[in-house]
């Protein structure tokens, strides 16, 4: 899932102290889970602006409300109309939601809360960690199930380099070395010769260096936008 | 404008907007509480009396609230409060633990204390309905049709044949176990609804069955069982053998009967105890019982036969009587025979008897008390048809006898049970005529009060609870009860109550998942100290594990956890009004202090003005959003007061408050705010002093630090 954490007071402060009207909008799904944007943290956080507020003797109404996602129009519908009666949004999704909200809410702004981190998994409670970067074209099976796109600081293709030390990576003795720990699992795994084999380099036009991605299924595209169509045509807007 | 507020006025003050809340609360919640299992002292209840409802508002001092509770099923809540068998504690989940909870105690110690509020309550009810009902009979089945009718709009007439309305509780039941004016408030409370009362007047003798039938819209027959029931053996008839209910009758409206020196009671049912205990009180210092049974098998409650027992009443276990033997006229004795058996194999009442083995038990008077049966001779020639044995047909289905318009409830027609089964019945019966009237089918839409219930307690969770033994009720001695009859129980005082009130589990009223908002992540899974919550698509939590305490609901990412009885967000709401406006001219730093009921409850330990408690059913419920909140409305510190942790009524809370009110820390201090500002404290809860001592020194750091200008 992806992982955000909330930004400090002081610049979300800088960011909505000249509006009269603020709804810190939460996602129920990802960012609530790590306890950076669900209802609760958006329920503090409004009350630390009207706090903020009262210390700058400025009024200022602050609310707060939630919906399960941002990352899907059908879940806003119901809550549009509310929307329109904000000066701003301070939508503590991720950014995924930001944007998403932002194209939706026409002269209203939507400001982020939180900072959206990084797709991770919960190791311990309260513990986020990072084990993908979303390059678009998945490598797992050749190094034990360790990315090392997203888990060795240099994203090598061909590891460990002379930085590591003691299983540890040269940038942080908290940082474990990816390629300390795909050597590790592949021994275990009975496959070690299998990193003999040197990786070319990559094609990173499936990642970000590609430009901006969609993923568009035909199977169900055609469908929907026949759909589309129909429904266009029976309301006669075209 | 001052922000003083007096101690009376604070407590109303946060007990009003309890109440304001409570009803959209308890509102929104009620389906849901109804759509669960009950907890099983509720489902035992003849009336689903929610006990874990209103014992959960005595633990937070809001008493009046729990009488609402209380007397929204039970018409006869204060007679239920003295002499109820209270099938609710014997079906309570603590009995796994130590000892069930005292709920009869409890809920008498609610009844007395709200005797006031109870009385400013009472008005006519508006007949709307323009339709009228005539009920005959005024014991707790009559009386509760009467309580239902009158608040539907129905104009209500009651007949009795004994001059002062009750039935049983008023002519049997002898007034050291309930007390009348105890009874009375309970009758006012139905009467002052604009009940057109009739006592002494008896149907059949003063007016006839087919009078009443004409003038009313309904009739209901709630006669009970009048008459007690007399042995076929030689010698019985004449003086010096009395009847069970004619004596009680006696004892009740003051009629000194005659006894002799030494009395024989036959029987060993509960009402056989209430004969025996009263032969005593008019002075009579040899009482014997003979019974069927044994000590196990004998159908009276345990703790009557004990009390009995105390007060020097011997019993004769396994002997049947045989034949009342006189000199002349008067009575000499009982010639008893050895009981062999009492139950046949498939456990049916069966007595048999050993002919060989006879003893001779002397006695001046014998009194009868071997059951009670139904008076219906009036119903002779009356469209209301009577069954060979004397048993009025009805229909339990509709409670409706053969005659149309014509409904029955109560013993009359269930046979013999409890005063709270009988008011159950006419709850049934008043919901009857009213769809009788309405010309609406009434099978399949009476209520019922059959419901599932929350299981036992696991026992990983029963080693997790503290045994805490149940609080003694206090008796008069044996020697001083006997010489009268007023009663021997006092009640709880306010610190008893609150602790026993604290030993609840909260079955049932513990936590749900909105699963709207739920989003599957595990924590309450990791928080619940009892293993309550499951996650699997959403959460799901175990009620059978759920100990109500809350902690899961202020760390639900997704605010998706209600208490199902207690608002967890409602002291946040009220914080605005606790707080006031604050003076900007004060000397003294204003403090919130969330303060455990559980040990000290609402006990008024003093605090100073300026710190403003707010009391909460375990500080595990208590949120960040709650302690940044109370700093938003003006604050100069805010404070949770815990109880020690050997004393918590939970498992495992302390750790995760303190982090909450770390978390509260760090953010204040993002705000430039002292981060002192914010404490946890610990109280013994031993020592009510400590609660004051802890806020007091708290409140001087505050001093110290100085007060908030913004
Ligand atoms: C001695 C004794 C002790 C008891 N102790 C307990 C106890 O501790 N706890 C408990 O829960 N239950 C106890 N009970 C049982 C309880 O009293 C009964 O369950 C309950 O009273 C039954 O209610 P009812 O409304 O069906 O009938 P009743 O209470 O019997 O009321 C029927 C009324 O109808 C009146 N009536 C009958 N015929 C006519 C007529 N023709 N015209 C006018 N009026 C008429 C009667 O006078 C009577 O007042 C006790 C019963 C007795 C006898
Ligand atoms: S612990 Fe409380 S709620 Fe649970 S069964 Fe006993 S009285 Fe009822
Ligand atoms: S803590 Fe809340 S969101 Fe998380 S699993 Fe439990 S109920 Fe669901
Ligand atoms: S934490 Fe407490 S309230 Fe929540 S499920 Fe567990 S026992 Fe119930």
């Amino acid at each position: 899932m992806i992982i955000g954490s909330q930004k400090p007071i002081d610049e979300i402060w800088s960011m909505v102290k000249d509006f009269k009207k603020v709804l810190v909008f939460a996602c129920n799904t990802c960012v609530a889970i790590c306890h950076a944007g669900g209802e609760k943290e958006a329920e503090t956080i409004a009350t630390l602006l009207r706090m903020r507020a009262g210390q700058e003797g400025k009024s200022m109404e602050v609310n707060f409300a939630s919906v399960v996602r941002h990352c899907e129009p059908e879940y806003f519908e119901p809550v549009m109309e509310e929307l329109q009666k904000y000066d701003l949004i301070l939508s503590t999704a991720c950014g995924v939601g930001v944007n998403f909200l932002s194209d939706r809410t026409g002269k209203i702004p939507v400001y982020p809360g939180i900072n959206t981190s990084f797709y991770g998994a919960v190791e311990s409670p309260g513990n986020f960690v990072e084990l993908c970067a979303g390059c678009g074209n998945c490598i797992l099976h050749l190094t034990g199930g360790i990315c090392p796109i997203a888990r060795c600081s240099k994203t090598l293709m061909n590891g460990p380099c002379g930085g590591t030390n003691k299983g540890k990576c040269e940038i942080s003795p908290d940082v474990d070395c990816a390629w300390y720990l795909i050597v590790e699992r592949m021994k275990k795994l009975g496959n070690l010769e299998k990193l003999a084999e040197i990786q070319p380099p990559r094609n990173w036009s499936t990642s970000r260096d590609g430009g901006p991605r969609r993923v568009s299924l035909e199977h169900i595209r055609a469908y929907e936008e026949q759909e589309e169509l129909k429904s266009e045509t029976a309301g006669g807007k075209k | 404008m001052s922000d003083v507020i007096s101690k009376d006025e604070e407590h109303e003050m946060s007990a009003d907007s309890a109440v304001e809340k409570k009803g959209t609360h308890l509102e929104r919640m009620a389906p849901v509480k109804d759509s669960r299992p009950y907890s099983p002292c509720r489902a035992a209840c003849p009336v689903n009396t929610d006990v874990q409802a209103y014992v959960g508002f005595i633990a937070q001092g809001r008493y009046n609230e729990a009488f609402e509770v209380i007397r929204s099923v039970n018409p006869i809540a204060s007679v239920c409060s003295m002499i109820c068998h209270h099938p609710c504690e014997q079906s309570c989940r603590r009995c796994n633990v130590d000892e069930p909870l005292a709920v009869r105690p409890l809920k008498r110690f609610v009844l007395e204390s709200t005797t006031e509020y109870r009385r400013n309550k009472r008005k006519l009810v508006e007949k709307t309905k323009g339709k009228s009902i005539g009920i005959v009979g005024s014991g707790p089945s009559g009386l509760t049709a009467a309580n239902d009718l009158a608040d539907l709009g129905y104009q209500v007439s009651i007949y009795e044949r004994h001059p002062v309305l009750g039935g049983m509780l008023a002519s049997a039941i002898p007034p050291y176990r309930l007390p009348r004016k105890t009874l009375q408030e309970d009758i006012d409370d139905v009467i002052s609804k604009g009940i057109e009362v009739r006592t002494g007047c008896e149907i059949g003798r003063d007016i006839t069955i087919s009078d009443i039938i004409s003038k009313h819209d309904a009739v209901l027959l709630a006669l009970g069982l009048s008459q007690s029931r007399s042995l076929n053996i030689p010698g019985v008839d004449g003086p010096g053998v009395l009847l069970a209910i004619p004596f009680l009758e006696d004892v009740a409206f003051g009629r000194k009967p005659a006894l002799g020196g030494r009395v024989l009671v036959i029987g060993g049912g509960n009402v056989a105890m209430d004969v025996a205990r009263s032969a005593r009180r008019l002075g009579v210092n040899n009482v014997e019982m003979i019974c069927l049974e044994s000590a196990e098998e004998m159908p009276a409650w345990k703790w009557e036969v004990d009390e009995a027992v105390e007060e020097g009443i011997s019993i004769h276990h396994r002997w049947g009587p045989k034949a009342v033997s006189r000199e002349g006229d008067k009575v000499k004795g009982l010639e008893v025979v050895k009981v062999t058996q009492v139950f046949d194999t498939n456990g049916r009442f069966s007595p048999a008897f050993d002919n060989n083995q006879t003893k001779f038990i002397e006695a001046d008077t014998i009194i009868i008390t071997i059951g009670q049966m139904a008076n219906v001779s009036f119903l002779k020639d009356s469209p209301v048809q009577v069954d060979e044995r004397g048993r009025v047909v009805w229909d339990p289905k509709t409670h409706m006898s053969s005659a149309r318009g014509v409904f029955c409830s109560g013993e009359v027609v269930t046979g013999p049970g409890s005063a709270i089964a009988a008011a159950a019945s006419g709850h049934r019966s008043a919901m009857a005529i009213h769809l009788y009237l309405q010309g609406e089918n009434i099978e399949g839409r009476l209520p019922s009060y059959e419901k599932e219930k929350i299981p036992q307690l696991p026992s990983e969770v029963v080693e997790r609870i503290t045994k805490e033994p149940r609080m003694k009720i206090k008796h008069l001695p044996p020697e001083t009860r006997c010489s009268s009859f007023t009663a021997f129980e006092f009640n709880y005082d306010e610190e008893e109550a609150l602790k026993e009130a604290g030993r609840c589990r909260g079955c049932g009223g513990g936590a749900v998942v909105d699963t709207k908002k739920c989003m599957a992540c595990l924590t309450c899974q990791r928080v619940c100290p009892y293993g309550a919550p499951v996650v699997t698509s959403v959460s799901e939590i175990r009620p059978e594990y759920c100990q109500a305490c809350g902690l899961c609901a202020p760390e639900c990412p997704g605010e998706a956890i209600s208490m199902v009885s207690y608002d967890v967000r409602e002291f946040r709401d009220a914080l605005p009004s606790v707080i006031g406006s604050v003076d900007p001219k004060r000397q003294d730093p204003v403090i919130v202090a969330f303060l455990c009921s559980h040990h000290v409850g609402v006990l008024g330990f003093s605090l100073p003005e300026n710190i403003r408690k707010v009391a909460v059913h375990c500080t595990s419920r208590i949120d960040v959003n709650d302690l940044l909140k109370a700093l938003e409305c003006g604050a100069d510190g805010v404070a949770v007061v815990r109880c020690s942790s050997a004393t918590c009524k939970y498992k495992g809370i302390e750790n995760r408050v303190k982090a909450r009110v770390e978390r509260t820390k760090q953010l204040v201090s993002m705000l430039g705010m002292e981060a002192g500002r914010v404490g946890i404290l610990t109280a013994d809860s031993n020592d009510v002093a400590s609660y004051s001592s802890v806020c007091e020194e708290f409140a001087n750091g505050i001093r110290q630090m100085g007060l908030r200008t913004r």
